[in-house]
């Protein structure tokens, strides 16, 4: 008897941020759904899509706020960092403007999340090199000076897209073991559950399946 | 040796026909070379016949016969010994067939004696083998239709009250026999049936009942802000679907637990904020209205979503066949729920009763926002952001739940709220009407007011609601605001000229224009709005026209010749149209050609928009050459009589119409 895709421990969540049209709800949809939807519609406000992965053998469950880069949604977004352990800010290799306003979002994203919660610079659509726009030297240069993790991605070809939320699952969680990240604070982004199961349960479940089943 | 003796015999007689020449012939035909006998017995002769003298012959024949004698005693001594051994042999097969016989004797009467004990075995070994045949369907059965001791066992209930995979595997077992036994009922065992029916049956109420009791308390426990749905308990919910009252019971008691915990999680989001502080509780900004309002929605939003996911994770064993219980409907022949809805639905029920906990709180402190705030344009701004999410948690759960209602309430609140504060603005605008300012423009509070309406208006482009809302609001929120303007503005005008009256109004009713010109949804407006100018801008039109006629005296004559009849004589003839004061007046409109913008209405240069006053001038104009031509042709038309009409109109109509456009 499988314990399913849902035997999960921990809950992460994220937001992704980024001007409109860079590509954030490509990169989700990319990671949710291993495919490209080339005519992904404008998001309206805010959406959201999990999938449940795997970090040094325990089960995560990633929830992933989708929010619209338009203007007039940056108040009702705003709303959406609190709780947020994860934040993907994207921008598109191919328009310059994209990048910068980064730091827009990362003053944003400072503010409105807790202080740990762990920033991700993407430079999405990476397969577009022949329109490349801001180097990645550059991009790498910002994120270090920012403190913050970076990888160009493509949500079309999938390239680094598992990569950049998977190290910035690895990260919150290493951040957990280190004790800097306090789950019993509320809104730490991250909910626990306890991985063993309790001792009234003599089950024999094991996770068998593979971790990103969903 | 008989030949020797014999040839020594016939050497006297040689008759040849009696037989002893005969005998005699036969000796000395012999070849005695050739016979081997007669060589091998000479040869025999000579190992004993050594001296060859009378004696010996005379002898010789004893001799032979003495040897012979020994020979055959010989042989017989020989002879003796192999009919001895043989006599032995014969004996002992004798013995052998007395023992055979004897055997066979035996054998006969065994066999006589045993047949009936075969026949018996035989007998008896059929019977074993069909009672080995009736002791395994005995077995099959019973393995078929009893419970085996440990699954009886892992029924019963432990002291701890845990429950393991065993048991769902067990009451699968008795599940099944139960429904087995129907097949059973079919045949001529009946009885067996039945009682088997029973006791199954007793077994399952048992187990249903604990596993009920042990799924109430593992949902019970389930308060942490993020529960941990074991298998188990998804593995229970999908067992205990075959009993939908303990199954309901069972989500309830989930649900009543989620909502204890969503409650917690929200207040705990307003007062205490994250780890250290960040974020912030969202409490902290009680005085930013959008700020803390759109807070706690998305919350609301992130904690709706979430619940729901441990729904579909906690019934993710019951999809497919799940069966709704609602207020007890049962088919009860068949012992069979009627089908009333799918799992989506149960999800949602539960969903809803969830999220109904938070609504209270969620509604008291908006409610305070709404009543607190007088500003219309943030009121409009939070009626705009409850409106975005009843659509977006609207997506997640259903429109009957009472969180959605509850943010329909308050949206609602919060529209009346809004146009309440309009109403307002509007209403302290009749309630002391100004009077028009010299400039004949808007008044100051007609424009503080327009201010209003773009800032109004302004929001939505920066709001999240899509455009069917908008339209309908649009329509409201201008007649709420432009219709006691409109009022205001006549009340203010009524005192004033004809002229002022218009000119005023044309200006005011431009600045509502120019204000809702840049918004969609205003067409309608906006054409009510020109269709009002226009009547005002054809008045202003018309009193320009008049004004310059009257100004070159010509009002009087151009009146004189529209009403002029031939009966009445020809018009040079008609006082006050004498050649004399028409070229008088003629030469005044000649120099007004000369510069037309010199006889322009006070009011008409008032006029604010500048599209306005070019149509003026160009109606007005149009309406003056129109006049000319009425006149010139009635000055030229001979039956009129005025000899020198040349010099009294040089100009030709195409000529003014040149002049003034
Ligand atoms: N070539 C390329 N196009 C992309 C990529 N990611 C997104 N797009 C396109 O960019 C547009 C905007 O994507 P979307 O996900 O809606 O952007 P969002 O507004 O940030 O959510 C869409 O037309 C996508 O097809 C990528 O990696 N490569
Ligand atoms: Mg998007």
């Amino acid at each position: 008897m499988a314990a399913g895709p849902y035997n999960y421990s921990y809950i992460f969540k994220y937001i992704i941020i980024g001007d409109m049209g860079v590509g954030k709800s490509c990169l989700l949809h990319q990671f949710t759904e291993k495919k490209f939807m080339a005519d992904c519609p404008h998001t309206i406000g805010v959406e959201f899509g999990t999938r449940i992965i795997e970090v040094s053998g325990q089960k995560i469950k990633l929830q992933i706020w989708d929010t619209a880069g338009q203007e007039r949604f940056r108040a009702v977004t705003r709303s959406y960092y609190r709780g947020a352990a994860g934040a993907l800010m994207v921008y598109d290799i191919t328009r310059r403007s994209t990048y910068n306003h980064l730091s827009s979002w990362l003053t944003d994203a400072r503010n409105l999340t807790n202080p740990n919660t762990v920033i991700f610079l993407i430079g999405n659509k990476s397969d577009l090199e022949a329109q490349r726009d801001v180097t990645y030297e550059e991009a790498k240069q910002f994120a270090d000076e920012n403190g913050l993790m970076f990888l160009e991605c493509s949500a079309k070809t999938g390239d680094n897209v598992e990569d950049a939320f998977l190290d910035t699952a690895k990260k919150i969680y290493q951040n957990i073991q280190d004790g800097s990240l306090d789950l019993n604070a509320a809104e730490s982004g991250v909910q626990h559950k306890p991985a063993t199961p309790r001792t009234t349960l003599n089950t024999d479940q094991q996770p068998s399946d593979k971790g990103c089943a969903c | 040796m008989a030949d020797t003796s014999t040839s020594s015999f016939a050497a006297g007689n040689v008759p040849a026909s009696n037989p002893l020449s005969k005998k005699l012939n036969k000796i000395l035909e012999s070849r005695l070379d050739n016979d081997k006998d007669m060589l091998e017995a000479l040869k025999a002769l000579s190992t004993f016949f050594g001296e060859n003298s009378l004696r010996t012959r005379r002898n010789l024949r004893s001799d032979i016969e003495r040897r012979s004698l020994a020979i055959n005693e010989e042989f017989l001594q020989t002879f003796q010994v192999v009919k001895n051994q043989l006599d032995s042999v014969y004996a002992d097969v004798k013995a052998m067939n007395d023992c055979c016989q004897d055997m066979t004797t035996r054998l006969k009467n065994a066999k006589a004696q045993t047949h009936d004990l075969i026949n018996q075995t035989t007998k008896l070994h059929g019977e074993s083998q069909k009672l080995q045949m009736k002791q395994q369907v005995a077995d099959t059965f019973l393995e078929k239709f009893q419970l085996k001791p440990d699954e009886i066992k892992s029924l019963r209930s432990t002291k701890s009250g845990a429950l393991s995979q065993d048991f769902f595997q067990a009451l699968a077992r008795v599940k099944q026999i139960h429904t087995d036994c129907k097949i059973l009922l079919r045949t001529n065992h009946q009885t067996a049936g039945l009682e088997i029916m029973e006791s199954m049956a007793l077994h399952q109420e048992s187990s249903y009942e604990r596993l009920y009791r042990w799924s109430q308390n593992e949902c019970r426990m389930l308060t942490a802000e993020s529960p941990d749905i074991s298998p188990l308990l998804c593995q229970a919910l999908q067992a205990l679907q075959d009993r939908p009252v303990l199954f309901k019971y069972t989500l309830d008691e989930f649900g009543t637990a989620r909502r204890t915990a969503v409650v917690r999680g929200l207040i705990d989001a307003l007062t205490r904020g994250g780890p250290g502080g960040t974020p912030r509780p969202i409490e902290l900004h009680s005085h930013d209205p959008l700020r803390y309002v759109g807070d706690m929605l998305a919350w609301l939003h992130q904690a709706t979503a979430s619940e729901k996911e441990y729904l579909q994770t906690l019934l993710k064993r019951c999809e497919h066949f799940v069966r709704i219980y609602k207020g007890g409907m049962f088919d009860a022949d068949t012992d069979k729920l009627v089908i009333i809805g799918a799992t989506d639905d149960t999800i949602q029920d539960i969903l809803g009763h969830i999220t109904e906990g938070v609504c209270r709180p969620f509604k008291v402190r908006v409610e305070q926002v709404l009543v607190s705030e007088q500003d219309a344009v943030t009121l409009y701004k939070l009626n705009n952001l409850l409106k975005f999410y009843h659509h977006t948690i609207g997506q997640i759960i259903n429109p009957d739940a009472a969180l959605l209602s509850t943010i329909m309430e308050i949206q609602d609140l919060s529209h009346r709220m809004f146009f309440n504060s309009l109403t307002c603005t509007a209403n302290k605008l009749l309630d002391k009407v100004e009077l028009p300012p010299a400039d004949l423009g808007p008044t100051a509070s007609l424009l503080h007011t327009m201010s209003l309406l773009k800032d109004v208006l302004q929001c939505h482009d920066s709001s999240v609601v899509t455009l069917e809302n908008k339209k309908q609001d649009f329509k409201q929120i201008l007649s709420c605001v432009l219709d006691p303007l409109l009022q205001m503005c006549n009340v203010s005008a009524s005192r004033l000229s004809t002229v002022d009256m218009a000119a005023y109004m044309v200006n005011c009713i431009y600045s509502m224009q120019t204000t809702i010109a840049l918004y969609e949804f205003t067409d309608t407006r906006q054409e009510m709005l020109s269709a009002q100018v226009d009547a005002h801008l054809d008045a202003m039109i018309s009193e320009q026209a008049a004004f310059v006629l009257n100004r070159v005296d010509l009002a009087q004559i151009y009146g004189t010749i529209q009403q002029h009849q031939p009966k009445m004589g020809p018009l040079s003839s008609i006082q006050g149209l004498d050649p004399l004061t028409v070229k008088s007046a003629m030469n005044k409109f000649d120099s007004y050609l000369a510069s037309p913008d010199s006889l322009t209405l006070p009011q008409c240069s008032l006029i604010t928009s500048s599209k306005n006053r070019e149509l003026i001038k160009k109606n007005s104009a149009d309406l003056i050459c129109q006049s000319y031509k009425l006149m010139y042709e009635a000055i030229c038309d001979p039956k009129n009589e005025y000899r020198e009409y040349q010099s009294i109109v040089p100009r030709t109509p195409d000529q003014v119409v040149k002049l003034l456009t």
